[in-house]
């Protein structure tokens, strides 16, 4: 579980006023999540570099309306979780996931790969399994269902409570835990069709 | 411990949410299953690889493309405001003005709606003309009025319809002589004399009096250029003001007094309006008037010739009955246009002819 610390709420009062020096150090400290949020929902590096930045000019034009600076943190998932499924629908609209197969080439920070046949724990190479294992995550992420994959990439990916994801959804506790096993589970049957 | 139960309990398990109890229950299931075990291992591996996903770093550029995207946006928006400034007018404001416009609209559309009709309708039903009429139109309504009156026997006039000069000399006298109709008997006599005309009852009720516009046309002038160009400047106000002049002259040969007076008249570009058995009704330049005075003297048998002002209600009355002759009235009417232009500056005179 990844944590980091919170955005401090003089920072959040000083965005609200317009400060431009204030939003850019929400943008510092919030970047890397919303943009890894963006990548694990698109599963493209550049589509989701474009939408985190949609995510950032629509909380300098909306910082004002949050209420409570201390859930900034919930509230900017929130925002990223929307552009992401708005995102998804544009997407899919345009047949953009319609290719896509275990076996495609997955798009990387170093670029395109060819998709690992064999299992990467036999690779004697950490550094290269650790590349197959993401990319199969992320290829098995593309397969699921989008409420699916949002638990997963909240929980699993991005350490959050389900309390937190509680609120961020809208959903109970438990439906929510339900949900997610549910969603390992298919995630799991996905890598083993796969062959893994 | 059925194995859908156990499977559905793998995510508690592998979070280590389950009581100790559940726990030991689900891993004795486990070690007797083998199938239960196998998915638990995948479901294990699956979770392990999850958690072994790094995060991806956020590319270089990124700061300084959402900037430049915001200012992007922002010149855009400025652009639209700019462009659809109405659009982005609050709506508070926007509303009452766009309910106080249709307002306005209904109240206009009304207004054009009801008033026209009536504005059209209104001189048909009263038979009043409408205020705003042209000279041209009060004319002929001058005239039609006229008319009206000379089928009553009180006024003569020509029958072509008059050019509106005319009728507009003809509205600067009435109102002159109007004043006088409630304050003098002799102008009612005179009225009277009008309707039965008799020459020697109507001189009797006349006054001598020397106008004064004709003592200064007649007095001599050095520069005659200069008094047409007042004359000019006036002669409305003067063509207003003046009243006719009558003449009584005492003539012992009654034709040969006629045919002097026309040569006369002649003589000093003046016209001979109408004629009648003793009177005649003649126009003369203002200017030549004193002259003519003069030398109608010399056409009198006595020498002598009596000027009144006459001091009567209608120019009607001034004018011979209605069986009068016109004599002279084809002569004025051919050339209309340069009568009723003259007939500004000039003296209407009338020559009342008494045989002696």
């Amino acid at each position: 579980m990844k944590t980091s610390p919170r955005v401090q709420k003089e920072v959040i009062e000083s965005c609200k006023a317009g400060d431009e020096t204030a939003f850019t150090e929400i943008v510092l400290h919030s970047q890397k999540k919303v943009f890894n949020i963006a990548y694990r929902m698109l599963g493209n590096l550049e589509e989701a570099k474009d939408l985190a930045q949609e995510v950032f000019i629509s909380v300098f034009e909306s910082i004002k309306d949050l209420r409570e600076e201390v859930k900034f943190d919930a509230w900017l998932t929130q925002i990223t979780l929307n552009h992401c499924r708005n995102r998804w629908k544009y997407l899919k609209r345009r047949q953009y996931f319609n290719s896509d197969s275990l076996d495609d080439p997955v798009e990387t920070e170093d670029g395109d790969v060819p998709r690992a046949v064999c299992d990467p724990s036999d690779n004697p190479e950490a550094l290269y399994e650790k590349k197959m294992i993401e990319q199969l995550i992320q290829r098995g992420l593309q397969k699921l269902k989008e409420d699916q994959r949002e638990l997963l990439v909240l929980r699993d990916l991005q350490g959050c409570s389900y309390e937190e994801m509680s609120g961020m959804l809208g959903l109970p506790e438990g439906t929510v835990k339900s949900k997610l096993h549910r969603a390992r589970m298919d995630l799991k049957r996905v890598l083993e069709r796969a062959g893994h | 411990m059925d194995c859908e139960k156990v499977r559905d309990r793998f995510s508690s398990l592998w979070e280590k949410e389950l009581t100790p109890f559940h726990e030991k229950g689900i891993k004795e299931h486990l070690s007797s299953c083998p199938e239960c075990q196998r998915e638990f291992q995948q479901f294990e591996k699956t979770m392990r690889w999850l958690h072994s996903v790094g995060e991806v770093e956020v590319p270089d550029a990124f700061l300084p493309g959402l900037h430049k995207r915001m200012e992007e946006r922002k010149r855009i928006r400025s652009t639209e405001k700019s462009r659809k400034g109405w659009f982005n007018f609050p709506l508070p404001l926007k509303l009452p003005v766009q309910a106080a416009a249709m307002v306005a609209i209904v109240f206009l559309v009304l207004y054009l709606t009801k008033m026209m009709p009536l504005g059209e309708y209104r001189p048909r039903e009263t038979g009043q003309p409408p205020s705003s009429l042209s000279v041209g139109k009060k004319s002929e309504q001058v005239l039609a009025q006229k008319e009206l009156e000379r089928g009553r026997g009180t006024i003569k006039i020509p029958a072509e319809a008059p050019r509106p000069k005319d009728v507009e000399q003809a509205k600067a006298l009435l109102p002159e002589e109007k004043k006088f109709e409630p304050t003098t008997p002799q102008a009612k006599a005179e009225t009277k004399g009008a309707e039965a005309p008799s020459p020697k009852t109507e001189l009797l009720a006349l006054k001598k009096i020397e106008s004064k516009e004709a003592a200064k046309a007649a007095a001599p002038s050095p520069e005659p250029g200069k008094i047409e160009k007042e004359w000019v400047v006036r002669r409305k106000s003067v063509a207003a003001t003046k009243p006719p002049q009558e003449i009584v002259l005492k003539i012992s040969d009654r034709e040969k007094a006629i045919s002097q007076l026309r040569e006369l008249v002649k003589q000093f570009r003046g016209e001979i309006v109408i004629t009648k058995e003793n009177e005649f009704l003649a126009s003369l330049p203002a200017g030549s008037f004193s002259e003519f005075n003069r030398r109608l003297v010399g056409v009198s048998s006595t020498g002598q010739a009596d000027k009144v002002i006459m001091r009567k209600q209608t120019t009607g009355d001034l004018r011979p009955p209605q069986e009068a002759e016109k004599e002279a009235v084809g002569e004025k009417w051919r050339e209309p246009e340069k009568v009723a232009t003259d007939e500004e500056s000039r003296i209407v005179v009338r020559i009342l002819l008494v045989q002696e």
